[in-house]
């Protein structure tokens, strides 16, 4: 299910133009990162795909369905939002029930719902904690639940708002592998992030943002060789890209991967 | 994204630069002369010759006029119908609605306790657009008030904006889930809970993390504290609390000397 976003300008009550002028298609089953400084327009460009901010022109498209003519409970069905701060969703008594009510919201059956709970209870690795009230978790676990109760909506379109932010390296990597298995799943994954390492691992598209407007757009190699286009933005590329530009390194490298085979075969 | 963590709105202006205990002043003078001041028409004057002037002085008058609709007229509005019907007082009655009769006596009664109340909000409303609270409680510390009463003052009246903030954080979180929060009341009143849980938890949070964050910058140390955002009182702030304050005594005596 493709995303398509038409001269989407977008200007907030108090007169903030945020968004001046964005045209992108993201393909189904792709993997895209949004980075850019802070108030680039990331987040706001972000909750035009699930309709909860409407353009001030433009238009924004899921699969055949405009935004604007449908409500986000609707739209929920196609994208689910990850928010940043999982407290601000977290209500249930148990991890278990917290986790279906997105699923039972979208009119599934309780079959249905019972597999896709389990499913993504089993791949956050919240197995052990489904009867575990949420707000006795730690921080990191209390994200993993707002997580697996995205992805036990089954949506095509998942959008990911920092998810690495205030995480150890542990949660970091439980996170990798869920996005990992919702690529391996043919999902279209969004994350906006200022994680740049995360983002290089991660993604194969990276689309920067600057003063409400694209910078650049392409494979995560091309668009984070722009060292200095991406500095308007105040990004800075992942440190082992920096290392083989100082090195000399004829080609650009996001991943230790890449790096070692650079150095080790030129 | 805008966070609103108080009502003020940031301008230059005349109401802006007045000291807030004088803004705090003015603003109890208001309420106390409309309640107490023997005169039928007092709350009248005051709404239209006082606040409204006001407002437009504080250059906040779009901000004020749009509380005043949606909040201060419907309420004053409820009260005066209320009072209207239900005060048993005269026995000329002008208008009958089933076995409710409204007199012309009760009518003046309650269109004079409407307007007492419209006073008192207004002149709140427009001393928190006008007052940015961490300057309020600047200054009322640095008079000397307690600084444990000081932060109840501020938090009190920061947590409207700041719970209303968080709410729309919440419901926007709640909606990207599927809840429908748009159509039929019956949906609308079902998903109060899932609103209310991490509205009123995450306040809690935030209430214990606020205590731990200012006792961290010493909030109860003992030492005498020193601001760095002085906030100036004028010999004119000074002389207009006093006329203010004979205001309120000359308006109580006459209240009570006419009784």
């Amino acid at each position: 299910m493709n995303i398509n976003i038409k001269d989407l300008y977008f200007t907030y009550p108090t007169g903030l133009e945020a968004l001046k002028g964005i045209n992108l298609t993201i393909e189904s089953g792709e993997q895209v990162a949004i980075v850019g400084q802070n108030g680039a327009g990331k987040t706001t460009l972000a909750r035009h795909f699930n309709g909860l901010l409407k353009p001030t022109s433009g238009s924004v498209s899921i699969g055949d369905w405009e935004t604007t003519k449908y409500s986000t409970a609707k739209l929920a069905s196609r994208v689910g939002y990850v928010f940043q701060n999982p407290d601000e969703q977290l209500f249930s008594r148990d991890v278990r029930t917290e986790v279906s009510f997105g699923p039972k919201n979208l009119g599934y059956s309780k079959e249905k719902i019972d597999e896709l709970v389990k499913r993504a209870l089993s791949l956050t690795e919240l197995n052990g904690k489904t009867e575990t009230n949420p707000y006795d978790l730690s921080p990191a676990w209390r994200k993993m639940v707002a997580l697996a109760s995205i992805i036990a909506m089954d949506t095509p379109i998942i959008i990911f708002d920092e998810p690495t932010t205030g995480q150890d390296a542990l949660n970091v990597g439980r996170i990798a592998r869920v996005i990992a298995e919702l690529r391996h799943e043919g999902k279209t994954v969004i994350t906006i992030t200022h994680d740049i390492d995360f983002c290089a691992e991660n993604f194969d598209r990276v689309i920067a943002l600057a003063k409400g407007q694209v910078l650049l757009d392409g494979m995560t190699k091309d668009v984070l060789g722009e060292e200095e286009t991406l500095a308007q933005t105040y990004v800075d590329p992942p440190q082992l890209t920096r290392l083989g530009k100082a090195l000399g390194l004829k080609d650009t490298v996001t991943t230790q991967e890449e790096f070692l085979k650079a150095i080790m075969w030129g | 994204m805008h966070e609103r963590l108080s009502f003020h709105i940031k301008r230059d202006s005349f109401l802006h630069r007045l000291n807030p205990l004088t803004k705090l002043a003015l603003t109890l003078a208001l309420i106390l002369l409309a309640f107490t001041f023997p005169w039928y028409w007092m709350p009248h004057l005051l709404a239209l010759a006082a606040i409204i002037p006001l407002s437009l002085l504080g250059k906040v008058f779009r901000e004020f006029m749009l509380t005043a609709l949606r909040l201060i007229i419907p309420a004053a509005g409820f009260l005066f119908l209320m009072q209207a019907f239900f005060q048993p007082v005269g026995a000329d009655v002008i208008f009958q609605f089933y076995f409710l009769d409204m007199t012309s006596e009760s009518v003046l009664f309650a269109f004079r306790n409407a307007m007492r109340i419209v006073v008192m909000v207004s002149a709140f409303t427009l001393f928190l657009l006008t007052t940015h609270p961490s300057e309020l409680m600047s200054d009322l510390t640095r008079r000397g008030l307690p600084g444990q009463f000081s932060y109840v003052i501020i938090s009190t009246l920061q947590i409207l904006p700041q719970m209303q903030t968080k709410a729309q954080t919440i419901i926007s979180a709640q909606r990207s889930r599927g809840l429908d929060t748009e159509s039929s009341f019956l949906k609308r009143a079902g998903s109060l809970i899932p609103l209310i849980g991490p509205l009123v938890f995450g306040s809690l949070v935030e209430v214990e993390e606020r205590a731990i964050a200012i006792e961290a910058r010493g909030f109860t140390s003992k030492h005498a504290k020193t601001s760095l955002h002085e906030i100036p009182d004028p010999a004119f702030d000074k002389s207009l609390r006093w006329v203010l304050f004979a205001l309120i005594i000359a308006s109580i005596g006459l209240n009570i000397w006419l009784s």
